[in-house]
């Protein structure tokens, strides 16, 4: 490029823009007919500027529709799960990072391939094994509760069409790459804090929450951060170990109420889905914070 | 007001014993330096004194009492890190005063210690900020502060101005030896530099491979090491070592090199000595001359100091180092006299035991 004079250095420079603006264009299509038809009043599949505005699409997912329910359903086991994640990955990223024992990497590259296979191919064993287990609790609750009492019990403790089910399976799923990401934060994070708190006379407890969790916050955050937009997104799981309408949670209830026979409902699908993304986005929002937050300095000069 | 005593301590990690029986005694409110190359054990040494790796045998004492199964933190003892190991998360005012915290002690009275113990090492301005708006000094000052706070009897210093660039180092070390005389707490500071070790040490104990080599007065290390290793390591550059057979004769002993010269030294050879033996000179006790040469040898470098230069000579291969006062005027190729100082020759015996001539002071 070197041999090119400054004109046709700028040429080349605005050639580029413009290839970028029409792929930036393209992109964003997509986001902007969803949010143009959100707010359109008769919204059809091509994008237009909507003769009439409302907030109809909204309102309809929380009255026509179950829509509070469903985010709440989401909100729920998405955010049990990514908790789970979270503590469970920060509590054994710190074991595997401090221990030194010769099954260590055999058994991260282990718990990486559960991540690494595709988990559609995964979802029939995994549903016979839950199955199993839940004819076994429910078995024990009705021999201990009589069969009335045990139904009601068992929205909460079973592992099929419940919370605790689903909460589980989510989390599994997210837990190899948390603990990966907690690991190896771990190992960028000196003894010597541990030991300074240790010689300061911090127990075990406070050390942990007074030393060792805030000095694992970017790590926690970027560890919840990933286990909650992969959870959010997922809709094979809850579509495989959910079929009461009450235990439905937002991508279904959106994957429903596209598949009806009669019409397309453009405006609510588009609404639907907006309210759908929105906590991916307010969940990368929040942990953007702690992400960046470095803690330099702190060891070494 | 504490003494530290180990007697016959043992540490293994493995199957590899790292400490291998280790008796020290250091008085109350003594600079103690454990010095030696890595892997000797000292930072090990240390670290079990401060309570954060178990003794597997023998007995650590303090002020008489026992405190091998004692909690770190219930020892009365603080320790200062290589990496200081300042909480991110925190002030300079909560790293200070949070042992203080954690021990219960008011509010009011954490910040009127830690605003004392600011005041000591000129960290007033800087009680708000966080560790990683410090520089590397104001740093190595707030993990001080937050081993001094508690007013420990002990105080331990694992490699702490290793860190630091070379005039920061030479900065702190007299912070530290002002601060050892205020404080009047018993200090073990652990290091791998012997310059460090000469300059700060009220006693050094020279650790090598888990064994104590010698524990002595920096200059008594400097003048008389006990053992091969220790004259290797104290003094820069290193002392010349040169293999020799000696031979009583009469009131004196005569030294001959295994490079084909030989020098007479006074005082009596004791009896059933091994014949063969090291002649260790440092390369200060090594002088140019032109007249009484002991031996000639041909230069291969010249190293300019400025304040003095260093000459190395490589005689049948073994390479021998001679310090000159400032400037020399020579260059690698020349030839040279060089002669011995005969009162600061040291002889070692093959197994690396000082060998003491007799009737010698």
């Amino acid at each position: 490029m070197s041999g090119l004079s400054l004109p046709e250095k700028q040429n080349a420079g605005a050639g580029a823009y413009v290839i970028l603006l029409l792929i930036s264009v393209y992109c964003l299509v997509p986001f902007a007919w969803l949010i143009i038809a959100s707010f359109d009043s008769n919204p059809t599949q091509f994008i237009r500027w909507p003769t009439e505005w409302t907030v109809q699409n909204y309102t309809r997912i929380f009255t026509d529709e179950d829509g509070g329910r469903w985010l709440i359903n989401s909100l729920v086991v998405v955010g049990g799960a990514t908790l789970l994640v979270v503590v469970l990955a920060g509590l054994g990223g710190y074991a595997l990072s401090r221990i030194t024992a010769w099954w260590k990497l055999p058994f991260l590259y282990l718990i990486l391939l559960v991540r690494v296979l595709p988990h559609t191919a995964l979802i029939v064993p995994l549903y016979k094994v839950l199955l199993t287990a839940n004819r076994g609790i429910e078995s024990v609750t009705v021999n201990l509760f009589g069969a009335r009492a045990a139904r009601e019990i068992m929205r909460y403790i079973g592992l099929i069409d419940s919370y605790l089910g689903l909460i589980v399976v989510l989390a599994a799923m997210q837990l190899p790459l948390a603990l990966w990401i907690m690991k190896t934060f771990f190992d960028g994070v000196s003894r010597e804090y541990e030991e300074a708190a240790i010689m300061d006379g911090a127990n075990m407890i406070q050390r942990v929450r007074r030393v060792l969790v805030p000095l694992a916050m970017p790590g926690l955050a970027a560890a919840g951060l990933f286990s909650f937009i992969f959870a959010w997104g997922d809709f094979l799981t809850p579509l495989i170990f959910t079929s009461s309408p009450e235990l439905q949670m937002l991508p279904l209830g959106l994957f429903r109420a596209f598949l009806r026979v009669n019409s397309i409902d453009y405006g609510l699908l588009a609404a639907l889905a907006l309210v759908y993304l929105l906590p991916s986005v307010i969940a990368f929002a929040f942990a953007r914070k702690f992400l960046v937050r470095t803690f330099s300095g702190g060891v070494k000069g | 007001m504490a003494v530290i005593e180990l007697k016959n301590v043992r540490k293994s990690f493995g199957a590899v014993e790292v400490i291998k029986g280790v008796d020290i005694r250091i008085e109350d409110g003594e600079f103690a330096v454990f010095v030696g190359p890595s892997g000797c054990g000292k930072s090990t040494l240390l670290r079990m004194i401060a309570g954060l790796e178990d003794i597997d045998s023998g007995d650590l004492l303090l002020d008489g009492k026992k405190m091998n199964d004692i909690a770190p933190d219930k020892r009365g003892i603080a320790m200062v890190f290589q990496s200081y190991a300042l909480y991110p998360h925190m002030s300079v005012a909560e790293n200070m005063g949070f042992s203080l915290d954690l021990a219960k002690v008011p509010k009011a009275e954490i910040r009127r210690r830690v605003e004392e113990t600011a005041a000591i090492l000129q960290l007033t301005e800087y009680l708000d900020r966080r560790p990683q708006a410090l520089s590397g000094g104001q740093r190595q000052r707030v993990a001080i502060g937050r081993a001094i706070i508690k007013k420990p009897a002990v105080i331990l210093f694992d490699e702490p101005l290793s860190n630091l660039d070379a005039s920061l180092r030479v900065q702190m070390r007299a912070e530290l030896q002002k601060l050892h005389r205020e404080l009047k707490a018993t200090i073990i500071f652990v290091t791998h530099d012997q310059v460090e070790a000469m300059t700060m040490g009220d006693r050094i104990v020279v650790l090598n491979r888990g064994n104590v080599a010698q524990v002595a007065p920096p200059i008594d290390l400097y003048e008389a090491p006990q053992q091969e290793f220790v004259a290797g390591f104290i003094g820069s550059p290193r002392m010349n070592i040169i293999p020799a057979s000696l031979a009583a004769k009469g009131d004196s002993t005569f030294v001959m090199t295994d490079l084909g010269w030989a020098i007479e030294l006074p005082g009596r050879l004791p009896q059933d000595t091994a014949e063969q033996a090291g002649l260790g000179i440092r390369p200060e006790h090594v002088r140019l001359t032109s007249t009484q040469a002991d031996f000639t040898a041909e230069v291969t470098l010249v190293e300019r100091l400025g304040v003095e230069s260093y000459v190395t000579i490589e005689p049948s291969g073994q390479q021998l180092v001679v310090r000159v006062e400032g400037n020399v005027d020579l260059s690698p190729g020349d030839t040279a006299g060089f002669m011995v100082d005969r009162q600061h020759c040291h002889l070692f015996a093959q197994d690396g035991t000082r060998i003491d001539l007799g009737g010698r002071p």
